[in-house]
């Protein structure tokens, strides 16, 4: 049986595409979504991907949430191969490593702030009262736990992705994926999400997020760009 | 724009000696156009030719202060109330990739890519100062910032744009 990353594999190259592509289809109808491309994201990175519709963003980050699983490469998890993980420890690995914030429809709506963010806690079998603990200390973080009771109708649009990223941060969980989390809010409340965002990395989480927004972008340690699946630039 | 504009909007608030109006015209503008003394004195005696100050006497140091006069003051106002002109379209970046589109020996793509790699550098290294300037810094200097970005993530757009519009062209 695989075993599940842990932080103490690979100490460095947290997230590593090795000569990884991801091609839909076969013959002459394929269409190749990504790559090649080989890429390290080192722990405690912000990185941004920028590029335009249909030019692997979001590929690229359902590859690193072991969503999908490359044509050709590898994809490296604190060392580990994604594709070579069974199922049951793929789903572990979304639970317990991986948080995914998307544009919008992110949290349930029967449940509150709190509730949403020990929900993957408490799918992994931690007990209640230590998954809302744990979720008290993420919602801190995130400078929003006076707010931890509300239900998500309750809350503004940028209040929800701070929740969103609680939850994908809460517990040991170190590694954040995000599709366009800015896309539905102005440019105000978008760049506190990034300052959020960096703020985690400084404390040694790591953040991979796809936007259209530069100047959102511009709170990455890296940017990189894609063109056709392929990365055409990298600015730091 | 000239100084006499900056020096008459300080003038209009109290009476100053010149190396007054050069640090305090530095201060209220974030530093983003440095003066020296003699251009400010220089500009002092063509605005008093002018009418538009006049000289108030010394002060202890023996500093000669000026203060604004009513067509000083008439002047500043219309300059207030004239809206700047922007959106120059004469820009180095526009005419090197408008050339670049319209022969045949430059590569418009790879101009774009490279001018987009450098304004997304210089936006990254504006957000770095921006994320160390706390909440109670100066507010001309976070206006500035702000400014600052702004330009360049419009860059950044229109670079998009050209790209976007020259594969629509089959470019």
């Amino acid at each position: 049986m695989n075993h599940l990353p842990t932080p103490a594999d690979h100490a460095d190259g947290f997230l590593r595409f090795d000569a990884v592509s991801r091609v839909y289809g076969s013959g002459p109808t394929s269409v190749r979504a990504l790559g090649p491309i080989t890429l390290d994201i080192h722990a405690g990175e912000l990185v941004a991907i920028m590029g335009p519709s249909g030019s692997g963003k979001t590929t690229l980050l359902s590859l690193a949430g072991a969503l999908d699983k490359p044509t050709q490469g590898r994809v490296l998890l604190h060392g580990s191969e994604l594709s070579a993980l069974s199922p049951d420890d793929c789903s572990r690995l979304r639970r317990q490593t991986v948080g995914f914030v998307f544009q919008d429809l992110n949290l349930l709506p029967g449940l509150t702030a709190l509730e949403n963010v020990a929900l993957p806690l408490e799918l992994d079998g931690v007990a209640q009262i230590e998954a809302h603990d744990q979720a008290r200390e993420a919602l801190q973080g995130v400078q929003l736990l006076e707010l931890a009771d509300r239900f998500p109708e309750n809350l503004s649009g940028g209040e929800q992705q701070r929740v969103a990223i609680a939850r994908a941060f809460v517990g040991q969980r170190s590694l954040l994926l995000a599709d366009e989390p800015t896309g539905a809010l102005d440019s105000v409340t978008g760049e506190i999400i990034m300052q959020l965002l960096r703020d985690h990395c400084g404390r040694g989480k790591t953040a991979v997020v796809a936007t259209h927004n530069s100047a959102h972008a511009a709170w990455a340690d890296r940017v990189l760009f894609l063109r056709d699946g392929e990365l055409i630039n990298e600015s730091n | 724009m000239s100084i006499r504009h900056g020096i008459l909007a300080i003038l209009a608030e109290q009476p100053a000696h010149g190396y007054w109006l050069k640090s305090h015209f530095e201060e209220y503008t974030a530093g983003m156009w440095p003066l020296n003394v003699g251009q400010v004195y220089s500009t002092l005696a063509r605005l008093e030719r002018d009418g538009m100050v006049e000289p108030v006497g010394e002060d202890d140091a023996g500093r000669q202060a000026w203060r604004i006069t009513p067509a000083g003051r008439a002047a500043l106002r219309a300059w207030y109330d004239t809206p700047v002109a922007t959106g120059e379209a004469r820009d180095e970046l526009a005419i090197k990739v408008l050339l670049a589109i319209a022969g045949k020996r430059a590569d418009a793509g790879r101009i774009i890519d490279n001018q987009r790699l450098a304004t997304m550098q210089k936006l990254q290294q504006f957000t770095r100062v921006k994320k160390d300037t706390g909440a109670d810094s100066d507010l001309a200097w976070v206006l500035l910032l702000d400014l600052l970005t702004a330009r360049l993530e419009a860059e950044i757009n229109w670079l998009d744009r050209c790209e976007q519009r020259l594969k629509g062209a089959g470019r």
